[in-house]
């Protein structure tokens, strides 16, 4: 029997080896391969459980942090809290393990984690230690301060404010309501995370995409900035310019006359029509500049590029479908005041603003001020870089000498918004009447504005979206989103918000 | 020529012949030790890293941990030196290294089963003992092979029972008597391993003669091999009824690799092959659950969402771990269906890495050695078959699963030896430890490595009848000689 024993042994052995090369291949060969499928979530999961460090605002309030997991059973080692809830969702956005990440907690992730190439060198002297905590931070541009204070003159309204700092694109507010609390699911069972981001996403009014950079509105007359800067750079007009004072009128190719706001009659010089926001001057102004010049003058204002703000999927402003639009004189002169298919990011308005007051370059917009290593010591900070510049600097000057006719010159759309301490703003009010057939009342009430006039240092763009404007209750820009624009100002330049 | 008379020893010869004997076994002894104590601080480590990986923390019990970990199985290894002092000494050890990583994986895996696990261990270190101490001359066990038979048989069907059985995981190998679900078929396989030794090995030279003629065909006499047969085709036949695809491909090769070493007849390998063939294929055919165990095991890619998901999650645990793994409690095994008791492998290949994982498979490969090592090594046919038979059952038990779990066979539920969760087969385990440790000391005693000694019954016996004689009620003379010897 010992024979057949010895067989038996080399038989097993055999099967042993068998599977000894198995593991092998499996754990070897196959290595890189197995854990680069796609459905393989094991190095997800890992980079989930990384120490994550905080969000904080430039005022240095935390508005994302990690905490570590008090249910040590659980698969996730720590929890994400944010504790200014809906406040900053649109900027920090959320992470979570099944449903990926967006905004800050997105473009940021890698120094969050400590996973830069950086980082990973600096704690070289760790190397042995994968558990040491490496992970970094994020400072924004936004204020913690300005922020409550843009959402609470919001007041529960839809609507958003852009608040950016005029010579480097920082933004300092941003706001838009409805947002969302991402504390309500990013650490909740699977299935309870999907039914609220699934109700999130098809909620009518979209809460999880920011109002001031991931949407457009019709601009309404704020565009009108646009169409002037357009036709003084052309030459279509120049402040000599005289506008015929009509009720209506018929442009080309067609036999529908175009009127003014409420059908009043209004002309005059350049600066008056400018300041009383008439709208047969612009659509005259459109035409005369002739599609061509006016679809190259819109793109050099950005207008059909995605906003170049360091967030993820930014909206892109539109001046409409410009596909034979010599054909279509009437539609270009509708969009000349910012009707029609003209529809703008609130965010790229304050940066129309912007570059008025900074004699016509817009600069990038950002909200990442700058990032730290787990000691604190700075990785990158964000430095100022221009995105456009769509006027020269006469053209600027001429603009902002329009502009503050609007806040201080006889019937200026704004003539009633003062500043405290009278300080001097320039500003460009619109009222977009969206020609809704369910609900014709329906406008989004526009004011951009810059300020302070002598030195500007920030530009402010606020639109309110459900505003229902009547004969008996005139819901305009300058009325609604005054106020607004308004409590911003004094906030940063005289209030305490103010470096005074 | 000179008549040379070999002089009787002297008694000091005598003794000192007598201390050689003790010194190997004693040496034999301490290596087991030191052994033993090296498994428990290779498994105390484990735990301590373990416990960092997921907690960061020293675990705080690790004093206690050890300390009862180190007494249980110093217990068992004074029991080994008391009642089997010439056995093996790597098979105590490598037993205990297999159950520590194990029950380290268990705990780092669900804290939950650590308690439950915790009190299986002891009570299988009592059971050990309880073996060792009760079965102290193997051919006990060959005496008693038809209530092995039966023992056997009725553990088999016992989950079938209405009332008692309950299905869990989709095997119904369970027999559930309140709070304690058992799964019997873990002690069957032992119970008719006994038998299928005893059996055979009292009638190999009948059934090897093979004087039943069929045509070119020589077979044994049915009247031979009719048992062995019915207890065979039984359990298989059994364990396909009770959808338990492991253990009926455990008890077959068990059989056919029983048969060919008691016949010394490569034929039954081949039959065994042959049949092996069939069976599966009539399975494959006839029953949904066995196809799709070999779909899966053809293609778990397409799949890998639903049927094929733990197998696939099996695979990207291992390769997550790669040769030096991800660290014990830093994976993610959790990801793995059933990842502490069927997957624990996988667990274990993906957080310690192929280094881990092949010293497990050194592990049994080693106890499989040693098996086979005491069975060549003693002379009796019972304790040959009875070694040959229970190394086969660790050795394929581990294969088999380890195989499933690697894509190497299709996988069949069973557990890891000695590693998975579970009490049954935790108990089972180390019965049969005890028994391959009873045939090795066996195996040395004829060798002559050391005495025969009298079994604790027949000391007992004897100073009873000592006591007897001294207090005149009975004559010494009536002393069974044999039974002191």
């Amino acid at each position: 029997m010992n024979r057949q024993i010895r067989q038996l042994a080399l038989g097993l052995m055999s099967l042993y080896v068998l599977l000894f090369g198995a593991l092998n291949f499996w754990q070897v060969g196959q290595e890189e391969e197995l854990n680069g499928n796609i459905e393989n979530t094991r190095a997800i999961r890992r980079e989930f459980n990384k120490p994550r460090g905080p969000i904080v605002t430039t005022d240095g309030v935390v508005v994302a942090r990690s905490v570590p997991n008090p249910d040590p059973t659980s698969d996730l080692k720590q929890l994400r809290e944010y504790p200014t809830g809906e406040l900053f969702a649109h900027l920090t956005g959320y992470v979570t393990l099944a449903f990926g990440s967006t905004q800050v907690e997105r473009t940021s992730g890698d120094v969050l984690t400590g996973s830069t190439t950086e980082q990973q060198i600096r704690s070289l002297g760790d190397l042995l230690d994968n558990e040491v905590d490496n992970s970094g931070s994020v400072q924004l541009t936004v204020r913690h301060d300005l922020q409550t204070v843009a959402r609470d003159l919001l007041a529960g309204r839809k609507g958003s404010v852009a608040v950016v700092e005029i010579a480097t694109g920082a933004v300092r507010a941003m706001y838009s309501n409805p947002s969302f609390d991402p504390g309500t699911f990013v650490n909740a069972p699977f299935e309870e995370a999907q039914e609220t981001i699934i109700e999130l996403q098809e909620a009518d009014d979209d809460p999880l995409l920011s109002g001031a950079y991931q949407q457009r509105f019709m601009p309404g007359s704020t565009f009108k900035v646009i169409t002037t800067g357009i036709g003084l750079e052309t030459g279509a007009i120049d402040l000599t310019s005289e506008f015929a004072r009509e009720r209506e009128w018929v442009p080309p190719q067609t036999n529908d006359p175009i009127q003014n706001y409420r059908g009043s009659q209004c002309g005059g010089d350049l600066a008056e029509v400018f300041r009383r926001s008439c709208n047969i001057p612009f659509a005259q102004t459109a035409v005369a500049i002739g599609p061509d010049a006016m679809v190259a003058g819109t793109e050099a204002w950005g207008i059909g590029d995605p906003v170049p703000i360091d967030l993820p999927r930014p909206a892109a402003s539109t001046f409409g479908d410009t596909t034979d639009l010599d054909q279509r004189l009437p539609l270009l002169a509708i969009r000349g005041f910012g009707q029609n298919e003209d529809q703008m990011v609130p965010l790229h308005m304050a940066l129309v603003a912007a570059a008025v007051a900074n004699g016509g370059e817009m600069m990038e917009p950002h909200v990442v001020e700058a990032t730290f290593d787990h000691d604190g010591r700075e990785l990158d900070r964000t430095r100022p870089e221009p995105w456009l510049r769509p006027i020269s600097a006469p053209t600027a000057a001429t603009l902002t000498e329009l502009m503050t006719g609007v806040t201080e010159g006889d019937r200026g759309t704004a003539r009633s918004v003062d500043l405290n301490g009278g300080v001097r703003f320039a500003a460009k009010t619109g009222t977009a009447e969206l020609g809704l057939v369910e609900n014709p009342d329906l406008v989004h009430a526009w004011m951009i504005a810059f300020a302070p006039l002598e030195q500007p240092r920030y530009a402010v763009a606020v639109v309110l979206n459900d505003l229902e404007s009547t004969e008996a209750d005139a819901a305009t820009g300058g009325r609604e989103a005054g106020p607004i624009v308004k409590g911003v100002l004094d906030f940063l330049l005289t209030g305490a918000g103010s470096d005074r | 020529m000179t008549a040379t008379v070999t002089p009787e020893p002297t008694r000091a010869e005598v003794r000192r012949h007598r201390r050689a004997l003790m010194a190997l076994s004693r040496r034999r002894r301490n290596t087991e030790l030191t052994l033993v104590v090296m498994a428990v601080v290779i498994t105390g480590a484990a735990y301590t890293i373990a416990s960092l990986g997921t907690n960061a923390e020293i675990p705080p019990g690790i004093i206690v941990f050890v300390g009862i970990l180190l007494g249980l199985l110093v217990c068992a290894h004074v029991v080994v030196r008391l009642v089997a002092r010439g056995a093996d000494a790597t098979l105590l050890p490598l037993a205990a290294l297999l159950h520590g990583i194990g029950f380290v994986m268990i705990t780092r895996l669900d804290d939950r089963l650590a308690g439950l696990q915790a009190t299986w261990s002891m009570l299988a270190i009592v059971v050990f003992v309880a073996t060792l101490v009760v079965i102290q001359r193997p051919t006990d066990l060959a005496r008693y092979q038809w209530t092995f038979f039966a023992i056997g048989a009725i553990l088999l069907v016992l989950p079938l029972v209405p009332g008692l059985g309950s299905q869990i995981n989709g095997a119904r190998i369970w027999v559930s008597l309140g709070p304690i679900n058992f799964q019997p078929g873990e002690f069957a396989k032992i119970a008719l391993a006994i038998f299928f030794a005893a059996y055979l090995g009292e009638r190999r030279e009948l059934i090897a003669a093979s004087t039943w003629r069929i045509g070119p065909m020589r077979l044994p006499e049915p009247r031979f091999i009719l048992p062995v047969v019915v207890a065979w085709g039984f359990a298989v036949v059994v364990m396909v009824g009770e959808r338990d695809l492991g253990s009926s491909l455990l008890f077959f090769t068990l059989f056919v690799v029983m048969m060919w070493v008691a016949t010394e007849k490569v034929s039954y390998l081949l039959i065994g092959v042959v049949l092996f063939a069939g069976a599966a294929f009539f399975s494959w055919s006839q029953f949904s659950h066995v196809r799709t165990r070999v779909d899966i095991w053809i293609d778990p890619w397409s799949r890998s969402l639903d049927r094929g998901y733990q197998l696939v999650q099996s695979l990207f645990g291992l390769a997550d771990g790669g040769i030096t793994g991800t660290g014990l409690g830093r994976g993610t095994p959790n990801q793995v269906p059933l990842a502490s008791s069927d997957f624990i492998f996988a667990s274990i290949g993906e957080e310690m890495g192929l280094i881990g994982a092949s010293a497990i498979l050194i592990s049994y490969l080693l106890i499989v050695g040693a098996g086979l090592r005491t069975a060549i090594r003693t002379e009796r046919p019972f304790e040959k078959l009875l070694a040959v038979g229970l190394t086969t059952i660790i050795g394929v038990q581990a294969f088999i699963i380890v195989g499933g779990v690697i894509k190497v066979v299709p996988l069949t539920g069973i557990t890891l030896p000695f590693v998975s969760y579970g009490g049954s087969s935790l108990l089972a385990n180390y019965v049969l430890l005890a028994l391959l440790l009873r045939v090795s000391d066996s195996a040395a005693r004829r060798l002559g490595e050391l005495p025969d000694e009298p079994t604790t019954a027949e000391r007992w016996a004897a100073w009873r009848l000592r006591s007897k004689a001294d207090r005149g009620k009975a004559d010494p003379i009536d002393i069974d000689v044999d039974a002191v010897s």
